[in-house]
């Protein structure tokens, strides 16, 4: 059975970008082809495109020489293209075995047979009868697969697959993928890990802001090669001074933090170790889903951790909540403007009165103080150029550079001697990112400290004065600025190491 | 076979105006449907609603009867509004009105033979207190063990109806009552005042303008107003913020067990004057409706509950005058809530049809 895919000048926009721009390529059974990009590099497009999930502007799929319409993902199984997504579909009160009955038109009967030959042949151990809340991440995994599997495949596509799995149960997947391999299943690996696109793939196809920038044979390829081509090598942004703090005053230090979830789609921290001067900007990269988020809650307060592992200006602040973290002076900005960091119901005054604490003086004896507010509110509008001079407007109405400049400014405008921030600039236009770029730098000229959490490595190399990448959950040596480059965070970014 | 493709899409922004006319425009639907179903069953539809809606209210007598009902539902509502604005879904009124009367009924047993002016304050502040405790238990469970508060509120209603089944046909009931499921009549003092001679209506109806008037003052001038608006639009937002959440949980469920308790106390020590088995006619479960239709706004609140309470003696009028079940009173309340909430779904999401298209399953 020999299957050949071909997608050709696939292009799809969304408003405000361009998600795939004629991407052409090719792959034929027998391979394993990764899929390699950063996020918002334009894979889970493309994936979405091949299920049948989203449909492209302009392009078209071609399977075995014929074009085929995936106006649904109906289509996609019809065409026997199989998909297992990041994100498991399962209904965790079933049993696996209904699970795998309930979009299968098959008989029971039958449909056991089939599954037992699946299981046996792949050598999975899985009880058909146990509820899939009972089950690891790794075997969820398998009964997604298997649900392929039984569908008789001729492509199957995985969308990160690892990132839910342990070590072991990556090894064991990867033993799996190359035997389907084997069988004649073409197989298309969508990842950002350099080391398992170069442990399990044979060809690799790199993506970066929608385009397709090479097409490879893993044997040719380094995991330095591979970082290069994902990342980009966009060095010649302007970049802040870079400033040496030896000597400056600790602000902020973190030892032996350790964070472990409950939830199996958050990532547990470990032993993080991190200090930071007065006036310093301290970067830190990775790719989304490595435990930035966990990081952001744990720095602002929304996850409280040991007492002493965070000190700020010298207080154990581990205990305190977001609130009481901002009466030491500490600011935060997190990534969801919309459904965090502001209400769009709510009037620009009043989500000016989230950033409150007790010497704000926003509430007084447990009353509004709607005047303070709207006066700071006014002050923040323009100070920050906000396009709006009514504190009364309902939020909803600021474009995203707009009220990312009312978050910032809320978070600025009371001095702050540290602002965390995540993501500050994520779906921005250009203009709204130079502004908050300009800000960020000019708060530590000012002396106060930032910390940058963002998956945008040029943001990171033009702000940051150190540098360090978590991944999985983990942070790497902290590097001073002027001695990293996109390439060397590509790596770190992918999980290899650099010395 | 073709079929027509729908859309479901969320609108942008939704005016305000008509935020607060929808809640009337779903009255009229009532109307409308209520005039449908008298028709089927044969009666002139514009007769039958002028029973219904009309003929309570055109004496004094009436006008009397309907604040009576409006009164305990108005406050339930308002208390509930502390709850359903910040997203904690407490379904529990009626038991913790029943358990505030209890309470409450207790203590004006216990001062059966007492005379003084300080008696029903006190038997007020002990169903208020009564309806608090019980309302703590769902709040303290979903804090502290994540139970659900729909589940929890709403069980607990059979708790505290089974309770005072128990109370009125045991230790409590009267010793000169033949056996009756009732408790002895309340003393004079523990009775609210009569405001008007020949009328029922009494001052209990001081206290739900008090309670509107500082709920009002609390969820538009306070922080703590400020904290249960915000975690009704976000939690994730509050939780940045640094609310103290699991706190608020139980302050608002307070609230709203106090205000049910205290509708509670004034039935028996207002119109009923003991306790029995039915000391309210459901209204802890139609005060939810009276929440929404005045969406959760003290003072729309004011006018749902009066129009609320219209369909209670509608119903009684009707079963007299048109010899229809007086259940025919809660048909309405449901299409009052159906008709609501299926304008609100209009209101806040608009359907495209995209045009037919080949079914190909």
């Amino acid at each position: 059975m020999n299957t050949k895919l071909k997608v050709s000048e696939i292009s799809k926009i969304y408003p405000g970008c361009i998600a795939n721009d004629k991407v052409s390529l090719e792959f034929g059974s027998g391979k394993i082809y990764a899929l390699l990009g950063e996020n918002g590099a334009g894979k889970s497009t493309l994936v979405k495109i091949l299920s049948g999930v989203v449909k492209p502007d302009e392009g078209k799929v071609f399977l075995n020489d014929e074009s085929i319409k995936l106006n649904s993902p109906l289509d996609a199984k019809k065409n026997n293209i199989g998909m297992v997504f990041q994100h498991f579909n399962l209904f965790e009160t079933l049993s696996v075995f209904e699970n795998l009955s309930i979009d299968s038109d098959k008989k029971d009967e039958d449909l056991r047979v089939l599954v037992n030959d699946i299981l046996k042949k792949y050598n999975f151990k899985i009880d058909l009868d146990v509820p899939v809340l009972n089950l690891s991440a790794g075997q969820k995994q398998k009964v997604e697969i298997i649900r392929c599997l039984i569908r008789n495949p001729k492509v199957l596509i995985m969308d990160e697959p690892t990132s839910v799995l342990t070590e072991q149960e990556t090894d064991d997947l990867f033993v799996s993928l190359k035997q389907f391999s084997k069988d004649g299943i073409l197989i298309i690996y969508i990842t950002h890990k350099l080391k398992e696109v170069l442990s399990l793939c044979d060809e690799v196809a790199v993506m970066r802001k929608g385009k397709v920038v090479s097409v490879s044979n893993t044997i040719d390829e380094k995991i330095e090669s591979l970082a290069n081509k994902m990342v980009g090598e966009n060095l010649n942004t302007i970049k802040k001074k870079i400033n040496n703090f030896k000597n400056s005053e600790e602000i902020l230090k973190i030892s032996n933090l350790n964070f472990k979830s409950d939830d199996p789609y958050e990532t547990n921290l470990n032993n993080l170790n991190l200090s930071l001067k007065k006036g310093e900007c301290l970067g830190i990269a990775g790719i989304s889903g490595n435990g930035q988020n966990e990081l952001f809650q744990i720095l602002s307060g929304e996850i409280i951790t040991e007492d002493t592992s965070i000190m700020f200006r010298n207080k154990e602040i581990g205990k305190l909540n977001p609130r009481e973290r901002r009466e030491y002076l500490m600011a935060f900005s997190p990534e969801d403007r919309i459904s965090q960091a502001a209400v769009p119901e709510l009037k620009i005054y009043e989500n000016v009165a989230l950033n409150n604490f007790k010497s704000s003086n926003f509430f007084e004896k447990g009353l509004v103080n709607e005047k303070k507010i709207k006066e700071h509110s006014k002050k923040i509008l323009s100070n920050f150029s906000v396009n709006t001079d009514n504190v009364e407007l309902k939020s909803q109405f600021l474009s995203g550079g707009n009220l990312q400049k009312l978050i910032i400014g809320r978070e600025l405008i009371t001095s702050p001697e540290l602002l965390v921030c995540f993501n500050p600039t994520w779906g921005l236009d250009v203009g709204a990112i130079n502004y908050i770029h300009e800000t960020l730098i000019q708060i530590n000229e000012q002396g106060k400290s930032s910390i940058l959490i963002s998956t945008d490595n040029d943001e990171l190399l033009k702000l940051s004065d150190r540098i360090c990448v978590i991944y999985k959950g983990k942070l790497s040596k902290i590097m001073s600025a002027d001695t990293v480059n996109a390439e060397k965070l590509g790596i770190l970014m992918g999980g290899g190491s650099i010395d | 076979m073709e079929v027509q493709l729908i859309k479901i899409e969320k609108r942008n922004d939704v005016s305000r105006s008509i935020y607060f006319l929808t809640p009337v425009l779903a009255i009229f639907l009532t109307l409308f449907g209520g005039g449908i179903i008298f028709f089927i069953l044969g009666f002139n539809p514009i007769e039958a609603l002028k029973f219904f809606f009309i003929t309570p209210i055109s004496d004094l007598y009436g006008l009397s009867e309907l604040l009576i009902k409006a009164t305990p539902l108005c406050l339930i509502a308002i208390g509930l509004s502390f709850c359903f604005k910040s997203n904690n879904w407490n379904i529990g009124a009626e038991g913790q009105l029943i358990f505030g009367g209890v309470v409450g009924g207790g203590v004006a047993l216990l001062f059966y033979n007492h005379d003084g002016f300080y008696v029903l304050p006190i038997i007020i502040l002990s169903g208020a207190i009564g309806g608090m405790l019980f309302a703590m238990i769902p709040a303290i469970l979903k804090t502290y063990f994540n139970t659900n508060e729909i589940l929890v509120s709403l069980m607990l209603v059979y708790v505290a109806k089974l309770l005072l089944d128990y109370l009125v046909v045991g230790p409590w009931s009267n010793p000169e009552g033949f056996n009756f499921p009732e408790t002895r009549q309340f003393s004079e003092s523990a009775r609210m005042p009569i405001l008007f001679d020949g009328l029922r209506i009494h001052a209990g109806i001081f206290i739900t303008l008090i309670t509107v008037f500082l709920s009002w003052l609390i969820l538009y001038k306070t922080y703590l107003g400020f904290q249960i608006k915000v975690s009704g639009f976000s939690l994730k937002t509050a939780k940045y913020a640094g609310f103290k959440g699991k706190t608020m949980i139980i302050i608002v469920f307070m609230i709203s067990g106090a205000c049910a308790g205290l509708a509670g106390v004034g039935e028996i020590t207002g119109p009923i004057g003991q306790l029995h088995r039915n000391i309210s006619p459901d209204y802890g479960f139609t005060a939810i409706i009276v929440a929404f239709l005045g969406r959760l706004n003290p003072v729309g609140i004011i006018f749902a509950s009066l129009i609320v309470a219209l369909t209670y003696l509608g119903a009684e009028t009707a079963q007299i005058f048109l010899q229809v079940p007086k259940y025919t009173g809660q048909v309405f309340q449901g299409m009052i809530l159906f008709f609501l909430l299926g304008s609100d779904y209009l209101l806040f999401f608009k359907i495209k049809f995209l045009g037919l298209k080949k079914n190909e399953l």
